[in-house]
């Protein structure tokens, strides 16, 4: 059995340091080996701002694009962070034997013993994939025993990398949805099933533009802002009958008796996806059961206390650094409890609202 | 007892205080809590290493209300932070300085001092879930567990 331990106890030292980078290399070497078959194919992408090369080994894994395709650039830079996938069934390059104990298995994937200050290792126990990060070489490696990959990770690809090496960069990835105008943005946060999928959805068809509706990227450039990360959405079977209009455009209808149903939003919305916002307010979405939208001003604890825990408990060693990261953007803004109306189209008119009064009454940032 | 320190369990536990609000994150057994009014003011002195006897005469002075009542309100709220390992017992003194709490008092006219209420450690594991282990049933040859199909949340 795993341990339910977060936090590796063991302190990196010399042996942990070079065992892990020697680690790294025999898996990249491996993605090596599997592309001499494959032969190279390479895609960009411009996350936060920054230059993330994709290096295939064949075409087998290139589902995972799909989510990140609203982000694409040009191949002709040097990317920032170079990640490597491969997968052992399409490629016939097989993984080598796991080098570690199995109680060196912790919660949410984290390897022990495997984790320095520079390398970063994690398994995924639902795709059983493997997620390497070398963040002296800015090089990373994401092997997976099957190239057919489950609807989340199609969905959120990369996740795990993403998070580590964009943290290192100054950016967190968040739990949470983000839509906006030319005023600027709100974050949407909450744990899933809050709301934040149906209040991105419903705004759609309004003004008011899409970042994401499960996880974006926040930073600080002189004030707080929002990345897009994925165009995805994913719907339950209840958000499938509330929203009749996205039903032909769901991507994996044939699996919907198993899966959520993903849209990719901007193969169907090409003009409604932002990529970058400023952010003015944070919204924590309720299901209130009534008719109308209203917002309620909460504090910025219980808003930090909707953000950050379904955030931290997601992502491989994220802890102490992701809430401190969450409270400063947190500080910095008003806050308001989305309480959520039955009626969808209340709901863009509330967000256009308060953006328009945050605009003209100057009610922004916060006073430190 | 009334000598008796804590530190914050660190680096199992991570907090921020605004505003007077407290919340606190267990990133081992995944629950999260929040404490306000006179909680957030007690975490706030434990946190800086203030002895139990030390945190009984400050909220004292802060708040309107009997000793004992007040007494029974930190001894209780210390022993649930324990229990929920929150905080842990620490040996020996160390530096408390009661001038750090300059401007955090809730107030220092005693006319305004606001009532004392017990404290109330609000507790919510609604995140436990997304930390539990998917038990390893089944590995293949090179001892990588198999997948598991269904979502991680």
């Amino acid at each position: 059995m795993p341990t339910s331990q977060v936090v590796p106890s063991d302190i990196p030292g010399k042996e942990q340091a070079s065992r892990s980078v020697e680690y790294f290399q025999s898996v990249y070497e491996l993605f090596k080996s599997s592309q001499q078959e494959t032969g190279p194919l390479e895609r960009s992408y411009m996350i936060g701002g920054y230059r993330i090369g994709l290096n295939f080994s064949g075409p087998a894994l290139l589902s995972l694009n799909r989510a990140l395709e609203h982000l694409a650039a040009d191949e002709d830079s040097t990317p920032d962070l170079s990640i490597c996938l491969w997968d052992s069934e399409s490629t016939g390059q097989p993984m080598s034997p796991r080098p570690w104990q199995e109680g060196d298995f912790l919660a949410r994937g984290v390897i022990q013993g495997y984790n320095t200050d520079r390398i970063h290792t994690a398994f995924q126990h639902g795709s059983g994939a493997v997620s390497v990060l070398d963040l002296e070489r800015n090089l990373a490696v994401f092997w997976s025993p099957d190239w057919r990959l489950p609807y989340w990770e199609i969905g959120s690809p990369l996740r795990t990398i993403l998070h580590w090496w964009l943290l290192s960069k100054g950016l967190q990835l968040v739990h949470a949805a983000a839509v906006g105008n030319s005023s600027g943005g709100v974050l949407i946060g909450g744990k899933g099933g809050s709301g934040k999928s149906t209040t991105a959805l419903a705004c759609l068809e309004s003004n008011l533009s899409y970042v994401g509706d499960d996880y974006t990227l926040l930073g600080f450039d002189s004030r707080p802002v929002v990345h897009s990360l994925y165009n995805s959405a994913k719907l339950n079977g209840d958000q499938v009958k509330r929203f009749p209009s996205l039903l032909p455009k769901i991507s994996n209808t044939e699996r919907s008796a198993e899966e959520k149903a993903l849209l990719f939003v901007s193969e169907h919305y090409p003009t409604k996806v932002a990529t970058r916002l400023p952010v003015r307010a944070i919204l924590v979405p309720r299901v209130t059961g009534l008719a109308e939208t209203r917002l309620r001003r909460i504090s910025v604890a219980m808003t930090l206390a909707a953000l950050a825990p379904s955030t931290i408990f997601q992502l491989p060693r994220a802890g102490d650094e992701a809430f401190k990261f969450l409270a400063t953007f947190a500080r910095q803004l008003p806050c308001f409890s989305l309480e959520l109306g039955t009626d969808l189209s209340t709901i863009p008119p509330v967000i256009e609202g308060l953006l328009a009064e945050i605009d003209s009454a100057g009610l922004c940032v916060r006073e430190e | 007892m009334s000598n008796q320190r804590f530190r914050v369990n660190t680096p199992t536990v991570t907090h921020e205080t605004i505003d007077g609000e407290a919340v606190i994150i267990n990133l081992e057994s995944g629950n999260y809590y929040s404490l306000m009014e006179v909680g957030s003011f007690i975490w706030g002195l434990v946190e800086k290493g203030a002895s139990v006897g030390e945190v009984q005469n400050l909220v004292l002075q802060a708040y309107q209300g009997n000793a004992a009542d007040i007494d029974r309100g930190v001894h209780e709220l210390l022993i649930q932070l324990q229990q929920e390992n929150l905080i842990v017992s620490i040996d020996g003194r160390v530096a408390f300085d009661p001038s750090e709490l300059n401007g955090t008092l809730p107030s220092n006219n005693s006319h305004e001092k606001p009532l004392f209420n017990p404290p109330l450690l609000h507790k919510y594991s609604d995140m436990q879930e997304l930390l539990l282990l998917d038990p390893i049933h089944d590995v293949d040859d090179a001892g990588w567990p198999k997948p598991n199909p269904d979502p991680p949340k």
